[in-house]
């Protein structure tokens, strides 16, 4: 106490001097002498706050329509736990919608694609919807990676009858008991995946696994379908269900090891599937039990140690795939503009961009039911499938029926990003099995 | 009428007319009446909070739990009872605001930040309830299959399921009864005393004011009008999700707060449209959004520690 008493009067203005208000004073103090303006702080402060505002309300401001384009709403969440994922979808996106705007666009209009960050939080999927289809009159909605999210937009895009695309949610309820009109989606159904891999799990390793599931829409279809074709086998199994965006799997892993599962299915997705394959090295787990499951994406891949490379798992699409002379040349194309090679994701962005722009050539019309009536059986060319077989989008559920590749991952061979080898293919036809079992029931609007 | 009065009564009708033409001008600035509805449901939620902290000096760190909670209770409401558009809110607003009303009965011996603690602990309760009980709420996908019903009067109809202005005018008329419910509490003796409270709790304590009490029933109000912005907000979007459960939904309802400004009746309401409107463009233009929204926090909090509307308070105390 005494001390501070004893400071002296130049060492109190001193300490005054650095508060921030009075640098206020003294920078208003050079405006006004110097005879430049008078102009208070308040008046400053609130000229600032203006200025501030107008560079947010800079960018609604409408510019002048030439040629309307046709606009893809594109929806991802490329922040977040998945946005590896998402990332690679739009960039795929943003080349596709570059290539088509080079060769006459769509309908012979340009084609502008707007991205919208779902953050991989539901509320603000479903926002951004709203903010494509009310704000930016957009054609289709294209999204998300994230099932629930997809499956969230889907209630919007329905209600306001725009044409919806989910290139990369998997959970099967989109395209079975809860299918749109509306609504065709790219990627395979869980149900799909695991049905083309469960042969070969088992076959290979055992029937005693051990599932580490993400609990939400998609994690619980996929772990669903996979224990019903283990306990038709015979087989037991033990998993946990941990949030979508969990970092830490020690409770798990310690479960799995007391369990001695022939075989650990990582069902996680993003950068919680690479921190599960992560602590399942460290913890030392890869001599006891084989790696396996339905999806393992290039990108996880890429970003987990070599000992984790490992497994046999289904592929979506490959690039690296002789019999299929197509998938060449898209490589070729794709490949320098995005200094890799191209995975599953993009495959999943072009071919979705482009089944839009079939439609849409089909119908001769961007309204939503018109596209999605066009759509119903749509095969998709070589050239865009990129497929061994014929796919189409099925009419009974919107579903495409692509093939499936199986195979064995490994560190790379050959090419940098060379991690996969198929070892056999399954028509989508086969996995999916027929519409009825798919618990869809197709109503059109009358 | 001295000039303090006046500034507040042109504050209040440049904002109603503002509220009311929203249709009219919006769209011309490339807005979308669905965001209006949404400034108007955060704006909601924080002044209800704004209760609690401006008006009483108290920092919950858990308003989301009442938030969702509003929201679920009128999903819910929707999907399993009737599909009333009424009733569901006044399920959600009754569900949310008496988890708060039961939960403010164990809160009111705390204060500060273990008043903070015990409420974000709240909140997680509820939240992980939501995000488990899969076959009720639908878990982490969120809860679905519900829609906003018609509001039927009998001899007429106001469809505000399908007419997007329509539902905006719905929502600005609870808003409108909500803030007039806001402003006839705080200008109430109730109101007064818990400014007192807020300013020095032990001379209110000395005269004769039962604290604990007043806070409670702070708490339990606040909590009721929190949940009545929720059970709007499940309206707006047809669906209702855990994360509207989650402490960073209870995190935004602070900032928005703060950077309206707390002191101010209104503060909340301006925080509201800088943070929705920030959320919304710039989430548009850059995937590093979020670090432009903290920094305009950090920004309103360095620069204008009274908010946004404390800056244009000329020499106002409240």
């Amino acid at each position: 106490m005494p001390r501070f008493k004893e400071a002296s009067k130049q060492d109190r203005a001193r300490f005054a001097r650095v508060r921030l208000p009075n640098v206020y004073r003294e920078l208003r103090g050079m405006v006004v002498n110097t005879g430049m303006l008078t102009i208070g702080r308040r008046s400053l402060l609130k000229a600032g706050a203006i200025v501030g505002g107008l560079q947010v309300a800079s960018p609604f401001i409408i510019k002048a329509r030439g040629e309307t384009p046709v606009k893809i709403g594109f929806i991802d969440p490329i922040t977040g736990s998945l946005s590896a994922l998402a990332v690679t979808e739009v960039e795929a996106a943003k080349w596709t919608v570059a290539q088509m705007n080079k060769t006459g666009g769509i309908l012979g209009r340009p084609v502008e694609l707007l991205i919208e960050d779902s953050a991989n939080d539901t509320g603000t999927g479903v926002q951004k919807a709203h903010k494509l289809i009310e704000r930016d009159n957009v054609d289709v909605i294209i999204g998300d990676v994230n099932s629930g999210i997809a499956y969230a937009i889907m209630g919007v895009t329905a209600e306001k009858g725009i044409l919806h695309i989910v290139p990369g949610g998997h959970t099967d309820p989109i395209t079975g008991t809860d299918c749109k009109w509306n609504t065709y989606r790219t990627c395979n159904t869980s149900a799909m995946d695991t049905a083309a891999i469960s042969g070969e799990l088992l076959k290979r390793f055992g029937k005693k696994w051990f599932f580490v599931t993400p609990d939400y829409a998609y994690g619980k279809t996929l772990q669903a379908n996979f224990i019903k074709k283990l306990t038709a086998a015979g087989g037991t199994f033990e998993g946990d269900m941990l949030p979508i965006a969990t970092s830490d799997f020690s409770a798990t892993l310690i479960k799995a090891k007391a369990f001695k599962p022939d075989v650990l299915l990582n069902n996680m997705g993003g950068s919680a599937q690479i921190n599960c394959m992560k602590q399942f090295l460290q913890f030392g787990m890869s001599k006891d039990m084989a790696l396996g499951g339905a999806l393992f994406e290039i990108e996880s891949v890429r970003s987990v140690p070599k000992e984790a490379q490992a497994g046999w798992w289904c592929m979506e699409w490959y690039w690296n795939n002789p019999s299929v002379p197509a998938v060449k040349t898209f490589v070729d194309a794709i490949s320098p503009s995005i200094g890799k090679k191209p995975t599953a994701r993009h495959w999943m962005a072009y071919v979705s961009v482009h089944a839009f722009k079939m439609a849409a050539e089909k119908a001769k019309s961007l309204k939503g039911i018109d596209m999605a009536h066009a759509m119903a059986d749509m095969e998709l060319p070589p050239e865009i499938s990129l497929m061994p077989g014929k796919i189409r989008y099925r009419a009974g559920d919107h579903q495409l029926m692509s093939d499936i590749h199986i195979g064995q991952m490994h560190p790379p061979e050959g090419d940098p990003d060379n991690y996969f080898t198929i070892s056999s293919t399954v028509t989508g036809e086969e996995a999916a099995g027929s519409v009825e079992s798919t618990g869809c029931k197709m109503v059109f609007p009358t | 009428m001295n000039g303090l009065l006046r500034h507040k009564y042109a504050t209040t009708a440049i904002i109603w007319v503002l509220l009311l033409t929203v249709p009219l001008w919006l769209p011309l600035l490339g807005g979308y009446t669905a965001l209006a509805g949404r400034v108007l449901v955060f704006g909601l939620a924080a002044m209800s909070f704004n209760m609690l902290l401006g008006f009483t000096g108290v920092m919950s760190f858990g308003h989301a739990a009442y938030f969702g909670l509003g929201a679920y209770g009128c999903g819910l409401f929707l999907k399993y009872v009737t599909p009333s558009t009424p009733l569901a809110m006044i399920a959600g607003t009754l569900l949310g605001g008496i988890a708060g009303t039961l939960f403010g009965l164990l809160l009111v011996r705390r204060r500060g930040v273990y008043f903070a603690m015990v409420t974000i602990a709240f909140g997680q309760v509820c939240f992980y309830i939501a995000y488990k009980w899969d076959d009720f709420t639908g878990g982490y996908d969120g809860l679905r299959g519900f829609a906003r019903a018609p509001i039927d009067f009998g001899a007429f109809k106001i469809d505000i399921a399908n007419n997007s202005t329509a539902f905006y005018f719905f929502i600005v008329l609870v808003f409108g009864l909500a803030a007039a419910a806001q402003a006839f509490i705080l200008r109430s003796p109730f109101g007064r005393t818990l400014l007192a409270i807020r300013e020095n709790e032990r001379r209110a304590r000395f005269l004769g004011i039962p604290i604990e009490k007043h806070i409670w029933l702070s708490f339990s109000i606040s909590c009721f009008f929190t949940a009545l912005a929720g059970s709007l907000y499940a309206l707006l979007n047809n669906f209702a999700d855990p994360l509207g459960l989650n402490y960073i939904m209870s995190g935004n309802i602070v900032m928005i707060t703060v950077m309206g400004g707390m002191r101010a009746f209104w503060g909340p309401l301006v925080g509201a449209v800088l943070f929705v409107m920030l959320q919304d463009y710039v989430s548009s233009m850059t995937t590093n959004w979020m670090f432009f929204v903290g920094l305009t926090f950090v920004c309103v909090v360095l620069f204008f520690p009274r908010g946004l509307m404390g800056m244009f308070q000329k020499g106002a105390k409240t």
